[in-house]
Parts: structure tokens; sequence; C-alpha cells
């Protein structure tokens, strides 16, 4: 047990000093990730906001419907959806012509896949229990159709934000379909997560622990961020 | 502006909630809606402003059928009326935000109608907070900044202090007398009724009683 945890307090010990030391490959790595979810997660917030906005606060048939098919599609495994791109982007797919595969582009459309329906099922929901009251008061004012969603968009920011950020954490620490479109390629296609586990299986837990720690920086600043904001308002 | 409402029926699930054959709102004129709870007052006025399409019947007003360069006219007040988490006056001016209205032209409006409802110490206090009495009020002024045609009210002055409900009743007759705006009151307060209105309409099970 000793050994156990002088191992793993050695390994912290290599992950600071590589990230002080300002490791080119760790923060080639670190700097891919972000880009690639966050690019994700503003496609999917830019076009599935409105969108669930405006499902939420209308009524039509076949709501409860949606509602379910929303609720299932947001619980997709990574590794489906990574596979479901793959088999679009491979060279015998519809837009293998694109030649996409293994490339941070066709990163990105996978994690995009991933969040969109998070963010689309979780504003829907938000909308449609909250939005209401606001459409109301928008109509009686005078407000058009769009200016009803950029009123509901406004009054529910904050809960709205909360929503980025889950798919944004969705998005980052989410392995399986970076590795399937991405495949893992050193200075090319290595992400955060993909990296600790290849490293993992390599036996080089230093660098995966780094990574980790990462991770969970990442997550408590983009927290502390939400928590600042939303005691402001 | 007169509204004319024909064969007007409105069901919740099995159960007949209005069944109105013929109605005509004044033009100009303060109409009171009065009847006890569950007569139909507020869906009526939740129709008429277009939040609720579900229902049999025709409603004109003028002469053309409800749609929403017709909705822009009007406006309502609600009993618990929402407000934006901005300021008081951010709040005020939002009618005439979406109206296009020039800043110059919104900052005098909003500082005349905020000095009239004597809610100036209000300004800087967030929508979301304010008390029952001044949610009113506030609710009252920001309908009327944009001077509708046609005024929905929907017990405006229900559990609010009396010089509160003294300053609301002046404002309603001002816009009343001031801009002929029409007004559409649901009460429960015949004494009120009968100070404000011209015109006062009992409803009963959902229909009118003649």
């Amino acid at each position: 047990m000793v050994i156990f945890i002088d191992y793993i307090a050695q390994g912290f010990k290599e992950a600071i000093n590589l990230l002080i030391s300002f490791d080119k490959e760790i923060y080639e790595i670190i700097f891919l990730s972000l880009f690639v979810s966050t690019s994700a997660t503003i496609i999917a917030s830019l076009i599935f906001i409105p969108l669930g906005i405006h499902l939420g606060i209308k009524d039509f048939r076949g709501k409860r419907v949606l509602s379910r098919i929303l609720y299932t599609l947001m619980s997709t495994p990574s590794v489906v959806v990574g596979l479901l791109v793959a088999i679009l982007l491979s060279r015998r797919g519809p837009f293998g012509y694109l030649d996409l595969m293994y490339t941070p582009k066709a990163m990105i459309i996978a994690q995009t896949l991933l969040v969109s329906p998070l963010i689309l099922g979780l504003t829907y929901s938000l909308s449609k229990n909250r939005g209401k009251e606001i459409q109301k008061i928008g109509i009686t004012l005078g407000a058009s159709k769009l200016d009803i969603i950029i009123l509901v968009t406004r009054e529910l920011k904050i809960d709205l934000i909360v929503n980025i950020v889950t798919a944004f954490s969705r998005a980052i620490s989410e392995v399986g379909a970076v590795m399937i479109v991405g495949g893992n390629i050193k200075n090319k296609t290595r992400v955060i997560t993909t990296a600790i586990s290849m490293m993992n299986s390599m036996g080089e837990y230093p660098m995966a622990i780094a990574l980790g720690l990462v991770l969970l920086i990442i997550s408590f600043g983009i927290n502390s961020l939400i928590y600042s904001y939303s005691g402001e308002d | 502006m007169e509204i004319t409402i024909s064969a007007l029926k409105k069901y919740y699930g099995d159960k007949k909630i209005l069944d109105i054959d013929g109605l005509s709102i004044e033009k100009g004129k303060i109409t009171g809606l009065i009847g006890p709870n569950g007569s139909g007052k507020t869906t009526l006025l939740r129709i008429i402003s277009g939040l609720d399409m579900d229902y049999a019947g025709t409603i004109k007003y003028d002469g053309s059928l409800l749609d929403e360069g017709i909705y822009k006219k009007m406006t309502l007040v609600t009993q618990k009326p929402y407000f934006f988490k901005r300021k008081v006056y951010e709040n005020i001016e939002h009618p005439l935000k979406v109206r296009k209205v020039n800043k110059a032209v919104r900052k005098k409006k909003v500082e005349e109608i905020m000095y009239r409802f004597e809610i100036q110490d209000l300004r800087n206090k967030k929508g979301h907070l304010l008390s029952g009495g001044e949610s009113q009020k506030v609710s009252l002024a920001r309908a009327l900044i944009f001077e509708p045609e046609l005024l929905l009210l929907d017990e405006p002055t229900s559990n609010i202090d009396p010089v509160s409900i003294k300053i609301m009743e002046r404002e309603i007759l001002n816009f009343n007398r001031e801009t002929k705006g029409t007004v559409l009151i649901v009460t429960h307060n015949i004494e009120q009724a009968e100070r404000l209105c011209h015109k006062i309409i009992p409803l009963d099970g959902g229909k009118v009683v003649e």
C-alpha cells in the first residue's frame, strides 16, 4: 500500500514538473483538446439554443414524443457517435471525398454531434418550464417571434450558460468519438482523453496524471467562472 | 377600436369555460367584466390578448380578425406580472424598445411615467425583486408607456394598499381620457367597477348575464 501511494505521489510530482516546465507535447495536447471541444460546443450552441427555445415555448402535436426522443439522444454513447461519423467520413462513406477522417475537423464534427442533443434537450426542457412565462409577457408587450427568442435567451442566460458548460464538459471528457475519428495521432489529433488512455496502457503514469490534473483544473476554472457570474446576477 | 365577439366557445377538456353568443366592447370606453371565480373573465382576456389561441368562434378588432399586427396595439396586465431580471427602468422601457422608439424619446417617456406613478425610487431595483404593490404599479406603467389602443387589465389592484390603488385608478382614468384608449378590466370589486367603468358586463358560468 505504501509503495502504491509513493508511486502515485511520484506521478503527481512529475506531472507538476511537466506542467511548469511547459512541456511542448503536453501543451499541444491541451490546446487541441480545448480547440476541438470549444469549437464543437460553440457550433452546437449557436444552432440548437434558438431551436430548443423555439420548440420549448411552442405548443404542437407530438411534443411529448419529441421530449422522449431528445432525452434518449442526450445519453447517446460517444463511441456510437464516433462510429457514425467514421462511417460517414471514411473513404467509402458519402463524405469520404472531403478527406476529413483523422483530422481535428472530423473530431469537431463528432463532438458537435455528440453535444447537440444535450444542448437541444437541456434548452428545450428549460424553455418548456420557464420560457412560457417570458413568452407570455413578450406577447402582451408586443414582441415579435424573434424578439421573444431573444428575450427568453436573455432572461435564461445563466441557466443556458450552465447548459453550455455541461455540454463542453461532456465534449472535453469523452474519449470514444475522438479516438475513433481522430485516431490519437501524435502532434495531429491527440487530445487529453485519448492521450491519458494511451499513456495508461503504456504505464506512463506521470504524463497521464499531468493531463488528468489539467482536465480537473479546466473543470474547476469553468465552474468558478460560472459561480462568480451567476452570483453577480 | 371596437371588439366584437361572436359565437365564442372555450373548453378545458370537457368543461365549457366560455360560451358567448355575441358581445361588443365599445371603443374609447372603460368596460368592466365582473363575476364570480371561474366565470371565464380571465380566460376571455387571455383569448383577446393572444395568449390563448385555442378557442372556437370569432373575435374582430375594428372589423378585422386578430393577428400579430393587432396584438401589438394591445397589452394585458395580469394579477401576478412577470418582470425581466433587469432594472425597473429597463422593464418599463422594454415595450418602447421593441417598437424601435428612439432612445431620447424613450428616456423622456419613462421618466414621465415613473413620476406619474410615483415610482422614481424603484428605478434601479431589479424587476423580479419588487413587492406585490410595487410590481402592480410598475406593471401598469409598463403597459401604459406605449399608449396601447386596448388595455386589458386582470384584477390589477388586487392585494395592494389603498394609496397605490388610488394612483392606479387615477392613471387608468387619465389614460382613457387623454388617449381615448379602450380599457377592459376584470375586477371582483364592484365599487371599483362603478368608479372606473362606463359599462359593466357580468359574466357567470362563461356566459354574459343579461
